[in-house]
């Protein structure tokens, strides 16, 4: 019997996974998948459905997910979303219900193989959009990332080596051509508003003929094919196959990161490193003012009210630092007195990624110096058992989630403190995921524990940090349990300035 | 900031007072003034800009005054050697482009107080004359924050160091805080005043012949508030 609330959280994933295709289904955060030396392992686990219209090959994906039960992050992707974009002459046949879509050529399967690969590498993609009622591919795009496992499913599936060459199981859903017709006659006159002679009519110029010639000859390169009803068992010896793979996985990766972990004789102990030791920490001037304002964050007497102004001027003068490390170019303008003056621009792309919730209290920062800035956000929480980083959510710019701009965006990453890098090392992940260069990246943070800067200074040699103060020690502190969280050790920045979003925001 | 380090857009009169403070002159700020330069640049984007270039103006001006050593207790139980500041503050602004560097000042100094003070040529004598002034009673305890954006011969920023000091506040408790200069001012006001601090963001070429700065970012009141 399972406790009350985990019930109702699988009841609210069941109904999700009834409705939703080209989305991110997620029951539970994302766990690392990267290695020790922050880069990623392995890819995500690809399979395949392919069967004729109407066979059922969207139900069995459904059931697939619904009985992996806990699975992370799931994507089932639709092979209807990368139908070609028509020329008017296609249009016209379309809307005349003239032209055959169940044909390989109406398929864009050089795209749809290469937003596959994206995903399967972890990279973000973005996937067209296909309007039924429009019979076109709008120009909009539907942007995915970070799904462990991903279900694709259309007819012709199986028919392309490219698409084939990514599966990592490939199912063919067989179903009796009868049982097809009547289906689809159902489903295309009730949701689709067809005639019934116009069902027939298409199935018999397209649908039968695709069938033969394309789809079912496809069944050959099936590793498994399931019948189209009645198919429980087929689907409990897939998901228990596929769980199966997952472990092995996750075991190969935990072993690559306790290794990692294992202290090593021959490096100095991590936790007596000295700021200078670190190249890419740039800790900014420290003047009178900013010692004061230190003070003040550290003082656990300081009102709320003083926390919150001093956090926000501090992170004012934090992003001022910052810019400067974003190159500028040169202008040339004229002045309201009619003179010539030779300057520089900022003429560079610049959009900010907050890990919430601590990194929050920079953003505010992060507002007074730059013009509306795109703030992104990712919520990454340590797992209560494994103390492991865990991805619960996440929200980029859109200059980040197209690959192109985001390989010439800077991004300026806010947290309030660098303790392990743990979070940070997650966050920087998955924007490297996405194409975003290493060397612009600018770790901006309140305070930061060398240690935890060494983690991430290793991992990602090309970032900078910039931080107001380095506070020299780690301390370990033991959390008492509280309701549903258990009671657990954590590392906390001695002296420090106590947990800075409790402060900013309680 | 050295004034050996000043950057070459930036002029270095070869016997700047020593009580002249510059910011450093990255390629950021000479950005910013890149865009407040600009003729082309719309108000909203000016006052954003120039809000910027205030508040890095005031921080700098802040660490001219001076701390005690303070120790702390922070929430992890640990004790902290840290600074307190010393002494009370308030900002002076010379009406009417002054205001505009009240929000910055703000922005950095928590609910501080803010005088006001109204300086005008007289038409009759050319000099600059004090119309108005506001002050908060206190104001000879305090260390002021004298604002101005643009100083360019330096009558009316004499004028008002004069009110100041008939207050009471004397001349090194006062620290002068402007976007951009002429250095034929900046000479003029730090001779008359040579134990007054003046932190300034821009030192420009010179004074035209109507005595606008160049090459300057014309009137910073009237592009502030009313273009």
């Amino acid at each position: 019997m399972l406790p009350p609330l985990i019930r109702s959280v699988r009841k609210a994933h069941q109904a999700e996974v009834t409705t939703l295709k080209n989305q991110l289904l997620k029951s539970h955060g994302r766990p690392p998948w990267y290695g020790e030396n922050g880069r990623p392992i392995g890819e995500a686990f690809v399979v395949g459905i392919a069967g004729g219209s109407a066979s059922g090959k969207t139900h069995v994906a459904r059931q697939i997910v619904q009985n992996l039960g806990s699975i992370p992050t799931v994507i089932i992707l639709s092979q209807d979303s990368f139908y070609k974009k028509h020329t008017p002459e296609e249009l016209e046949l379309a809307f005349q219900n003239l032209y055959d879509f169940d044909h390989p050529d109406s398929v864009d399967v050089p795209l749809f193989a290469a937003c596959l690969a994206d995903l399967k590498a972890w990279q973000q993609s973005n996937i067209p959009i296909y309007s039924f009622t429009e019979h076109q591919r709008l120009d909009e795009t539907k942007y995915l990332y970070g799904a462990s496992i991903i279900i694709t499913e259309g007819i012709l599936a199986l028919h392309d080596q490219k698409l084939r060459d990514l599966y990592d199981l490939k199912i063919f859903v067989q179903c009796d051509s009868d049982i097809m017709l009547a289906r689809r006659i159902k489903r295309d006159v009730a949701e689709r508003g067809r005639s019934v002679e116009g069902v027939l009519d298409q199935y018999l110029r397209f649908v039968k003929p695709s069938f033969d010639n394309f789809v079912s000859p496809s069944a050959k390169y099936a590793d498994i094919i399931v019948p189209g009803s009645n198919n429980n068992v087929a689907i409990e010896l897939i998901s228990t196959h596929i769980r199966r793979e997952l472990t092995n996985r996750a075991r190969e990766f935990r072993c690559k990161i306790t290794n990692a972990i294992k202290p090593n004789p021959s490096t100095p102990d991590p936790s007596h490193i000295a700021v200078e030791q670190l190249p890419n920490l740039h800790i900014i001037p420290q003047t009178p003012q900013l010692k004061g304002i230190y003070t003040t964050l550290r003082d656990k007497t300081s009102e709320r009210q003083e926390f919150i102004f001093n956090v926000d001027r501090l992170a004012t003068y934090l992003i001022e630092k910052a810019l400067e490390f974003v190159p500028a170019g040169h202008e040339t303008v004229t002045t309201p007195v009619g003179v010539e003056y030779n300057g520089r621009s900022i003429d560079t792309e610049i959009c900010g990624v907050t890990i919430l919730r601590s990194g929050g209290p920079l953003e505010k920062g992060m507002r007074r110096v730059l013009r509306d800035p795109a703030v992104g956000s990712l919520l990454i929480q340590s797992d209560v058992k494994s103390g492991e980083a865990i991805l619960l959510h996440s929200m980029l710019p859109t200059s980040i989630r197209e690959r192109c701009r985001a390989e010439v965006t800077w991004v300026f990453l806010l947290d309030a403190q660098i303790v392990t890098s743990a979070s940070g090392i997650m966050a920087v992940r998955v924007l490297l995921d996405h194409g975003v260069q290493e060397d612009h990246i600018i770790f901006v943070t309140i305070l930061a524990a060398p240690r935890g800067v060494h983690v991430l200074n290793r991992l990602f040699p090309k970032i900078k940090i910039v931080s107001g103060s380095a506070d020299p020690n780690l301390t370990p502190i033991w959390i008492p349990g509280d309701g549903d969280d258990e009671a657990r050790e954590v590392l906390c920045i001695e002296p420090g300035m106590g947990h800075i979003g409790d402060r900013y925001y309680l | 900031m050295s004034h050996s380090q000043m950057v070459a857009s930036q002029t270095s009169p070869a016997a700047l007072p020593p009580s002249v403070f510059t910011l450093p002159p990255t390629a950021q700020l000479e950005a910013l003034y890149t865009i407040i330069r600009d003729k082309e640049t719309s108000r909203g984007d000016f006052l954003f800009y120039s809000d910027r270039i205030i508040r890095l103006l005031v921080e700098e001006g802040l660490n001219h005054l001076p701390v005690v050593s303070k120790v702390v207790e922070t929430p992890t139980g640990a004790t902290y050697e840290g600074v307190g500041f010393e002494g009370k503050i308030c900002g002076v602004s010379i009406l009417r482009a002054g205001e505009a560097m009240e929000v910055g000042l703000r922005e950095v100094c928590r609910s501080v107080r803010i005088g006001k003070i109204l300086i005008q040529r007289d038409e009759e004598t050319a000099q600059p004359k004090l119309f108005y002034s506001k002050f908060p009673p206190d104001i000879a305890s305090r260390y002021v924050l004298l604002l101005d954006p643009m100083l360019a011969t330096g009558g009316s920023a004499m004028k008002a160091v004069e009110v100041l000091m008939e207050h009471g506040v004397p001349e090194e408790r006062i620290i002068f805080i402007n976007l951009i200069s002429a250095p034929e001012g900046l000479k003029a006001f730090c001779n008359r005043f040579p134990r007054l601090r003046v932190i300034t963001g821009w030192i420009d070429k010179g004074l035209n012949e109507k005595a606008y700065i160049i090459p300057g970012l014309g009137d910073f009141g009237e592009r502030r508030y009313c273009v």
